[in-house]
């Protein structure tokens, strides 16, 4: 029986994780969606709104995945290995942590463009999605369309957060790795959400293979590229890594 | 609770056997456990078992497996004719070398002694009047 | 099944620098083991080996039989507790505890009588605990653990005495309850030395003695008498420690032959042991020739 729940505290160890970062992060999600549909509402008394402001928000998640992603990594080599762990399962707990983290932070992120354009309906402003060309949301589908990418973005910024993290904690050289990580998931994220010249709507064009300057796809492809050799190095360092000494 | 003079485990057998010679422990009597010794002690269990091993050896104790330890019923004699020997070695040759360097005659010292053996004979008839 | 511990030819290398070589160490099943050495002679990292916490450069860690490294079944039932603990400073001592759960042999009630009994603070967070408190939580992670491997570095700091008495007496109480591999690592020597059965001595990188404690004490000696008759016995040979009172001497000897044994008795000079801590001081001396 003891065997049995040690085969599985891998994905115990990912779910818990991933309750703990909700938790963590419960307080800012909720801040976020507040202000999302709040600051609008302020503008909007004075002058029309043409701005999504969840837009805005869904960017700080990006962020804030990022950093969880590298933080629970940092913290936790050291704790679950003292606890029995062992590294292997660490990665796996953690990769597992990344998926269940871009997903519902995706949807969350999904449900937030579909609610904030039944917002913006409601009081006749202009969902648009502040970028170089502004672009408008101008049905559900087309709201959804755009957002439909931010389950993988996530799942981008969390990997090249968690890479950055071990491979900081591998050795302290390691926030080299920040200098290739970092222009990669820019152009990565630029790729998936704002290809000229249709803007975002790059499941649509997906899906019907579409022709673009750069074609959407390839930005999915690669992002999706990126994340899996990205998971794969992070565990590499991770397997390697030794738990650092205490200062004295 | 240990001096630091003789080693822990001899130390615990030796007071095994005082208390075999005053009686609290009584011929065919149980012996406390190696645990519990060491707990009381705060001793690592091994040493408390190396001194059981040593009355077992020497006869004093003997093991029922499963059960405890036990003490011999000849522990008393066999360890009296070894009391005998030690006191005079261990006590009175001592005694004898300091009171010499001290420059205390033998005399006195005898003279005390049958002072303090009368003194206990009289208490021990005070005690048995009561 | 408590586990065996084998170091076969280990080296552990940070850059250049040599932190272990040539370690050769069996650390027997349901001992308790002490584990001394000056600072930076290795001891930490005697003990990251065998926890898995590194990786050796050269050799091989067994711990059950088995090599240690990525191995769940066995580093779930390995505790190396380390100074201070291993905690997320923003948890609850609560949560730190709970996170014991993640070992197949944790005992949550047992977890939950120690933090009654030590008075840890539930609800605080590590990092609002003072030292030895800190040091407490420590602790109790790595007997409520109920690892067939238990490993202490120096888990007393910050602990008054009173406290590091409970630690030991809890420590000895779960030894004796549960049978298991203890190593103890620390500077207090005399304090945990009757709780020892063995004792690993690290010096410089290396293992340089791994004996009985009362072998170890029984090799050096007290001579205690009248101080002409012990310095006449000891004319010649390296003193540990010297202490007059009177007319009476007491001279601690590192080693002691059967003629000294049978010289000092005729001369009516006392024999006792010496104390761990002396004879660790003389052996782990740098400017001791030779060995």
């Amino acid at each position: 029986m003891s065997d049995l729940s040690l085969a599985a505290r891998r994905y115990r160890l990912g779910l818990g994780m991933f309750t703990e970062g909700v938790k963590y992060f419960a307080g800012w999600i909720v801040a976020a969606v507040v202000l999302a549909f709040l600051v609008p509402f302020i503008i909007g008394q004075w002058a029309d709104v043409s701005q999504s402001g969840w837009y805005h928000a869904a960017n700080v998640g990006k962020i804030c995945t990022a950093i969880v992603g590298g933080g629970f990594l940092y913290t936790m080599m050291p704790t679950m290995i003292a606890q029995g762990v062992t590294r292997r399962e660490l990665a796996t707990a953690t990769g597992l942590f990344g998926l269940l983290w871009s997903a519902a932070l995706g949807l969350v992120a999904i449900a937030g463009f579909l609610v904030e354009h039944a917002y913006y309906g409601l009081l006749d402003w202009t969902q648009g999605i502040d970028q170089d060309t502004p672009l408008p949301l101008e049905s559900y589908g087309h709201a959804f369309e755009f957002a439909a990418h931010y389950p993988l973005v996530f799942a981008l910024y969390f990997t090249g957060g968690a890479l950055v993290s071990a491979a900081i904690y591998r050795s302290d050289s390691g926030w080299l790795v920040l200098i290739p990580v970092i222009p990669i998931g820019l152009a990565l994220d630029d790729l998936l959400s704002s290809s000229e010249p249709w803007g975002p709507g790059w499941m649509v064009r997906f899906v019907t293979g579409l022709a673009d300057d750069v074609d959407p796809w390839i930005g999915a492809v690669l992002t999706a590229a990126f994340i899996v050799l990205g998971a794969w190095i992070t565990r590499r360092l991770i397997l390697d890594s030794a738990i650092r000494a205490k200062q004295a | 609770m240990f001096d630091d003079g003789t080693p822990i485990y001899r130390q615990i057998a030796d007071q095994i056997k005082a208390e075999i010679m005053n009686g609290s422990l009584e011929p065919g009597g149980k012996v406390m456990s190696t645990n519990q010794y060491a707990a009381f002690y705060q001793i690592n269990p091994a040493t408390a078992q190396k001194a059981f091993r040593e009355l077992v050896d020497e006869g004093v104790l003997y093991k029922q497996r499963g059960v405890g330890m036990f003490v011999a019923d000849d522990a008393r004699d066999r360890l009296a004719a070894d009391f005998r020997e030690r006191f005079f070695e261990r006590v009175l040759a001592p005694l004898v070398r300091e009171a010499r360097q001290a420059g205390i005659p033998l005399t006195d010292i005898i003279d005390y002694l049958r002072a303090s053996q009368d003194e206990a004979a009289a208490q021990t008839e005070k005690g048995a009047l009561q | 099944m408590s586990f065996t511990v084998n170091l076969r030819d280990v080296t552990l290398k940070y850059g250049d620098a040599d932190a272990l070589a040539d370690v050769d160490l069996t650390l027997e099943a349901g001992k308790i083991y002490g584990l001394l050495g000056r600072n930076g002679a290795g001891k930490t990292s005697l003990l990251s080996l065998i926890a898995a916490f590194r990786r050796p450069t050269g050799g091989d860690v067994l711990v059950g039989g088995e090599p240690v490294w990525e191995n769940a079944p066995v580093v779930s039932r390995v505790a190396l507790v380390r100074e201070g603990g291993d905690f997320d400073d923003a948890d609850t001592v609560k949560d730190v505890l709970a996170s014991g759960e993640l070992r197949p042999s944790f005992d949550p009630d047992y977890a939950a009588k120690l933090a009654d009994k030590f008075e840890l603070p539930l609800k605080k967070k590590v990092r609002e605990l003072s030292r030895g408190k800190r040091s407490v939580l420590a602790a109790v992670t790595g007997l409520a653990a109920r690892a067939e491997l238990t490993m202490f570095d120096e888990v007393h700091l910050g602990m008054d005495a009173p406290t590091r008495d409970a630690f030991y007496k809890e420590l000895l109480a779960e030894y004796m309850d549960r049978p298991h591999t203890v190593v103890l690592s620390t500077h207090l020597i005399d304090e945990v030395a009757n709780y020892l059965e063995e004792v690993v001595i690290v010096d410089r990188g290396r293992v340089l003695v791994h004996q009985p404690v009362e072998t170890l004490q029984g090799r050096g000696a007290t001579l205690t008498g009248a101080a002409d008759r012990v310095d006449e016995l000891t004319e010649g040979l390296e003193l540990l420690a010297e202490q007059r009172l009177g007319g009476t001497k007491s001279a601690t000897v590192a080693a002691l032959d059967a003629d000294l044994r049978a010289r000092a008795a005729a001369a009516g000079v006392e024999i006792g042991p010496v104390g761990l801590q002396d004879l660790f001081i003389h052996l782990t001396n740098p400017d001791r020739n030779g060995a």
